[in-house]
C-alpha cells in the first residue's frame, strides 16, 4: 500500500520541480508563453493526481 | 519567506532574481539534478549497490562507472575521477608530481588553490607575468620557464594554467602553452574551471597531460565537485593504489586510489553531477550563442556613460569585470545609501549577485540566461542610469 504513496510522493516532487524550472526560465517577469503554460498544466495535473492517490493509500 | 528549520530560510534567489554573481550561473543545477538530490540526499545513497571491487568508480547501479567512463571521452582524456572541488584536481596532481623545493608554473591570475595545492606538496610558485592586455601567453611562458631553470639550475615539475580566468574572464593561450611545456618535456595541467561544463573542452586537442574542472562552477552540480582527467601516461601515477601493509593486522586496501582518499564524491553530489551530464553535454555546443548574449549585455551597458569593462573585448566568456567608477561611482559620492543604493536599485529590478555596495571595480556573468533576461538585464541597467541623470547613447 504505502509504496504507491512513496512513488507517487517522489513523482510530485519531481513534477515542481520542473515548475522550479519554469520560474527559473521566466524570471523575474514570468510572462508564459504557450507552451510553458502547457507545461504548467500538465504539472499541475500531475501533482493532483499524485495527491488524490496518495490521499487513497493511506487516508480512505 | 519559508524556512528549512527556524534559522535556515529557503534559498529562491534562482526562482525570484536574475542572478549575475561572477562565480555562481555555471553551476545552477538542471531540474534533472535537483530531482537527484531529492531522492539520493541519504549519507552513503551511492553505496546501495557497490560490490567488489569496492571502488566508487566501479559501482554500475546507479552507472557511476559508465558515467566516469563517458566523462572522459566528453573531456578528450583517457582517463577520469570525480573530486570534491577542482582544488581537490590540483592537489591529486601536485601531490603526485611536486616533491619538495620544486618550482610550478602558475598565471599571475591563478586561483589561490593552485598556491595551496603548490605550498602543501612543500613547492615553490613561479608566476607568469600578464602582458598589457592581461592574458598569459606562450611567449611569456617561455620565458618563465627560462627564468626558473636559470635561477635553480632545473625545470619547472609542471605547468598549471587557467585557460580563463576568475579575475577578468579572459582568455589565456593555453594551446601555445601546451605546445611550449611538451617541448620542454614539463607536464602541463589545463585549469577548465571556467570551461568544462560551459564550452567545448578537448584535452587532447589542447595539449593538456591533466584537465581539471569544477562540478559547482561550470557542470551544473553541487558543491563541492570537481573533475580530474589524464592520459595514459600520467594515470598510474596520478591514481596509483595503495601500497600499504599494516604492520599488526597485515591489512591492505589494494584498489584504493591514494590521492583520491578512496572514494570521492559519495551521495547526492555524485548523482546529481551525472543527472545534469546529458544537459551539460548539449549546453557546450551552444557556446556561442551565450558569448553572443555577453556580447549584446555588454554593449548594450557600454552605451552607459563613464561605464568601462576591464575585461578584454569582444568577450569570449559570459565572466566580465566592468568598471562603473565613471557612472554609479559618482552618485554613490552623494547618495545617503553610498554604493548600496546600486543594490537597492536592482534589487528592486529583481536583480541580484553583483557585490553589495560596490560601484567601482566588479565583475557580473551572463551565462544561462535567456535572451528576454539578458535584455530586461541590460533594459534594467540603462534605467537606473537614466534614473540618476546618467546618460545613455
Amino acid at each position: 500500500m504505502a509504496e504507491k504513496a512513496v512513488e507517487e510522493t517522489f513523482a510530485a516532487l519531481f513534477a515542481l520541480t520542473d515548475l522550479r524550472q519554469i520560474f527559473r526560465d521566466t524570471k523575474p517577469t514570468y510572462k508564459l508563453n504557450v507552451e510553458q503554460k502547457e507545461k504548467i498544466r500538465k504539472i499541475i495535473e500531475r501533482v493532483k493526481q499524485s495527491i488524490d492517490i496518495i490521499e487513497g493509500e493511506l487516508l480512505k | 519567506m519559508s524556512y528549512i528549520i527556524e534559522d535556515i530560510e529557503t534559498r529562491s534567489r534562482e526562482e525570484l532574481f536574475i542572478n549575475i554573481h561572477p562565480i555562481q550561473p555555471g553551476g545552477r543545477l538542471t531540474p534533472e539534478a535537483m530531482k537527484a538530490i531529492i531522492a539520493y540526499g541519504d549519507g552513503y545513497s551511492t553505496c546501495d549497490w557497490c560490490r567488489a571491487p569496492f571502488r566508487l568508480d566501479k559501482i554500475k547501479r546507479p552507472p557511476i562507472a559508465e558515467f566516469h567512463e563517458e566523462l572522459a571521452k566528453f573531456l578528450g582524456m583517457d582517463i577520469a575521477r570525480v573530486v570534491p572541488g577542482a582544488r581537490r584536481g590540483f592537489q591529486a596532481v601536485v601531490n603526485s608530481l611536486v616533491e619538495k623545493g620544486d618550482s610550478v608554473i602558475v598565471s599571475s591570475l591563478a586561483h589561490y588553490t593552485e598556491f595551496l595545492a603548490v605550498e602543501a606538496a612543500g613547492g615553490l610558485v613561479k608566476e607568469v607575468p600578464l602582458n598589457e592586455n592581461n592574458v598569459v601567453t606562450g611567449e611569456n611562458t617561455a620565458q618563465k620557464i627560462e627564468t626558473v631553470k636559470k635561477e635553480t639550475g632545473t625545470l619547472p615539475k609542471l605547468i598549471m594554467i587557467d585557460h580563463f580566468d576568475y579575475m577578468f574572464g579572459n582568455e589565456h593561450d593555453v594551446y601555445r602553452i601546451a605546445k611550449i611545456a611538451k617541448e620542454y618535456g614539463i607536464p602541463f595541467l589545463y585549469n577548465g574551471a571556467y570551461t568544462i561544463g560551459v564550452m567545448p573542452v578537448n584535452g587532447k586537442q589542447i595539449g593538456a597531460d591533466f584537465l581539471v574542472g569544477s562540478g559547482h562552477k561550470s557542470f551544473a552540480s553541487p558543491a563541492p565537485s570537481g573533475i580530474v582527467a589524464t592520459t595514459e601516461e600520467w594515470m598510474d601515477e596520478v591514481f596509483r593504489t595503495t601500497q600499504m601493509v599494516g604492520d599488526v593486522t597485515k591489512r591492505k586496501f589494494g584498489i584504493k586510489e591514494v590521492e583520491m582518499m578512496g572514494c570521492t564524491l559519495m551521495g547526492a553530489t555524485m548523482i546529481a553531477m551525472m543527472a545534469s551530464f546529458p544537459t551539460v553535454r548539449e549546453r557546450v555546443k551552444h557556446w556561442g550563442e551565450e558569448i553572443r548574449k555577453s556580447n549584446y549585455f555588454i554593449d548594450e551597458f557600454l552605451k552607459i556613460e563613464g561605464n568601462q569593462v576591464s575585461s578584454e573585448l569582444p568577450r569570449k566568456h559570459t565572466l566580465t569585470k566592468v568598471d562603473t567608477t565613471g557612472s554609479f561611482d559618482k552618485i554613490a559620492q552623494t547618495h545617503k545609501r553610498r554604493g548600496f543604493f546600486f543594490s537597492d536599485e536592482l534589487k528592486e529590478r529583481r536583480i541580484l549577485g553583483e557585490f553589495p555596495g560596490a560601484t567601482r571595480a566588479w565583475k557580473l556573468n551572463t551565462y544561462g540566461l535567456t535572451w528576454d533576461q539578458i535584455k530586461y538585464l541590460a533594459q534594467s541597467f540603462q534605467d537606473i542610469a537614466r534614473k540618476y541623470g546618467i546618460s545613455v547613447a
